[in-house]
């Protein structure tokens, strides 16, 4: 489904040059769940939003279904990010002044999309909070409201950068299950973290350091 | 989600910050609108004293005795036509308002009740359009064909619904419905009677005369009145100009003075309210870095993350115009009775500015914000979006 060829970015603090990626090569098949670890600076971050479309590498190429994905104009290029992705952060990055319904409309148009919504709150135990804002949440509904949004539009891939960095082992937990839930409804997952528990829900585990994959091993389907 | 939403959303949640960018555009729009506003009114009222007080500016034949004008009345004459040659004449601009007059003492009028009077009769031609210059408000005398004005010393001797009734050169006698009775205390027109032209020329057999120019010329200490001679004599070098200064002066040059404040105010108020306005909106994209990073990874066009930041700056723009546009007319109307005395009837809402307030604020606050909403389009969403 994705495929990295030989794909290259340095990026360049004053006169220091840091290599962020190193000839990667890479094949990701439609539901997979990869989970992305290695050290600070090991290039995770930056392989996760090249193959989102918001860092150009220097070299090498994004193959998604047979298209380079950065041959592509920006209005395509818009339009593969807004139709085959969702994104989750560390820092769930809700808008403060939308509520939680609010939030996840962002990611979605269309008229029917209400029992969708209510659906996947329920399922996500917000159903009580969907007229609340972000600054009324925990962190962990937070999250979970990040991740409705990820996923309400119903995106092949879901890129996640450290989704439970700020999470305690409770929520981590509830959340890690429902994105292994959307892996198994069919939804490839591309997930980056530092926590070694988290890479046990991912049948597939990448390992970077200094730019360069070490380790890409496929485990037996849990 | 409907972008238009996702901008009053952000706009009411940013209160304080959407407070003070509206705040700047009613700053703008009341001192810009007060201004102007008090500068029209003035402008009324001048044209008003002037109306009353008569044109500044005399042209008359050479040689003109000024003291047998006034006392006699017998001085030389001159074809109306010259009127219309000089408002054709394109490099004649320094005088406005030419109004033709054929002005005589009348020695022996009779008032109705068998009285005879020594009275002053003033035929005007109507005013001429100067059509190379812009287009101005009349300010002469507009009589009617058939209709006079009589002054308030000769209406005490008519009573209220008769005709003024004169004899002619020809010794006929002729009847005028008298359409206005002057107030008193307007000068020579007290003991005078106002004509159409034609009309009195027809009385004193003097077909296509006039003796007398009156016009509007700039009073300012700029050389525009010899220039005004200059291109009289150029044209006609059998007339000349005469000035007459008045309370009319003063005025035009208060006015003068106020559009000259108001043409360093007005710019400074707007331009720096404009940079207060682009330094708010580029910390409000500065503080809506992640937000505007999200947008673009959930493929938001680059077109959408601008209509974001113009939309509110042209929302606010118009709001702001409006209430602007209300307030400096009541800042106009408070301060143009305490200080400058004008009557309150000269003080109106200007719609034709209020127009110009609904189009021209929220286009100058789409530009303040222009440089901020690029800025946004080239956040970059990776980088904001990845910090902890």
């Amino acid at each position: 489904m994705i495929e990295l060829k030989n794909i290259s970015k340095e990026f360049t603090h004053g006169t220091e040059i840091f290599t962020a990626l190193s000839d990667i090569s890479l094949k990701i098949k439609k539901g997979d769940f990869c989970s992305v670890t290695g050290p600070s600076g090991a290039g995770k971050s930056t392989l996760l939003y090249v193959i989102g479309g918001l860092i150009h590498p220097d070299s090498g190429r994004v193959i998604y279904n047979g298209m380079d994905i950065y041959k592509l104009n920006r209005r395509d290029i818009n339009q593969y990010r807004s139709k085959n992705l969702g994104f989750m952060f560390q820092q769930f990055h809700l808008m403060p002044y939308l509520t939680v319904t609010g939030n996840i409309r962002l990611a979605c148009d269309g008229k029917n999309i209400e029992d969708k919504i209510s659906f996947y709150l329920e399922k996500c135990s917000l159903a009580d909070m969907r007229n609340k804002y972000p600054s009324e949440l925990s962190v962990g509904e937070k999250q979970r409201t990040a991740f409705i949004r990820a996923i309400i539009s119903e995106p092949e891939i879901l890129l996640a950068d450290e989704p439970t960095g700020n999470l305690d082992a409770a929520n981590s937990e509830i959340l890690m299950s429902l994105v292994k839930d959307y892996n198994k409804g069919g939804g490839t997952v591309l997930m980056v973290s530092h926590d070694p528990e988290i890479s046990g829900y991912a049948n597939r585990n990448i390992s970077l350091c200094k730019g360069r994959i070490q380790l890409n091993k496929t485990e037996p389907s849990s | 989600m409907n972008l238009l939403r996702l901008v009053f959303e952000e706009l009411f949640y940013r209160k304080v910050s959407s407070l003070i960018i509206l705040l700047t555009v009613i700053i703008a729009g009341t001192v810009s609108v007060a201004i102007y506003t008090l500068s029209k009114a003035s402008e009324n009222e001048t044209r008003k004293i002037m109306r009353e007080q008569g044109l500044n500016l005399y042209i008359f034949p050479k040689g003109t005795n000024l003291i047998d004008f006034y006392s006699i009345g017998n001085t030389p004459s001159f074809p109306e036509e010259y009127v219309d040659k000089l408002a054709e004449s394109k490099t004649f601009d320094a005088v406005r308002h030419l109004t033709g007059i054929l002005q005589v003492r009348y020695s022996d009028w009779t008032d109705p009740n068998g009285s005879s009077h020594q009275i002053v009769l003033l035929g005007y031609k109507d005013e001429a359009m100067q059509r190379f210059l812009p287009a101005q408000e009349t300010m002469g005398f507009d009589v009617e064909k058939g209709k006079v004005h009589v002054g308030a010393l000769i209406a005490r001797n008519i009573r209220a619904g008769d005709p003024f009734i004169i004899k002619g050169s020809d010794g006929r006698s002729r009847s005028f419905q008298i359409e206005e009775r002057l107030e008193e205390g307007k000068g020579m027109i007290d003991q005078g009677v106002a004509f159409n032209l034609g009309d009195l020329q027809d009385v004193l057999g003097m077909q296509g005369k006039i003796n007398k120019i009156e016009a509007l010329g700039c009073v300012c200490k700029d050389g525009r009145i010899k220039n005004a001679r200059n291109q009289v004599q150029a044209i006609f070098s059998d007339l000349e100009v005469t000035e007459l200064s008045s309370i009319a002066d003063a005025r035009e040059n208060q006015r003068l003075m106020m559009n000259k404040y108001g043409a360093f105010i007005i710019p400074f108020v707007i331009l720096s309210c404009l940079l207060i306005t682009g330094l708010l909106f580029y910390q409000n994209v500065t503080v809506r870095s992640h937000e505007i990073g999200l947008l673009k990874a959930m493929g938001k066009s680059t077109y959408s993350i601008l209509f974001l930041i113009i939309a509110k700056a042209f929302f606010l723009g118009l709001a702001g115009g409006i209430i602007g546009f209300f307030s400096g007319h009541l800042v106009a109307e408070y301060f143009g009775k305490e200080i400058f005395r004008f009557t309150a009837s000269d003080i109106k809402p200007l719609w034709n500015v209020f127009y110009y307030c609904i189009i021209l604020f929220p286009v100058l606050w789409v530009l303040a914000s222009w440089i901020p909403a690029l800025l946004a389009t080239r956040i970059d969403a990776a980088k904001t979006l990845s910090q902890e």
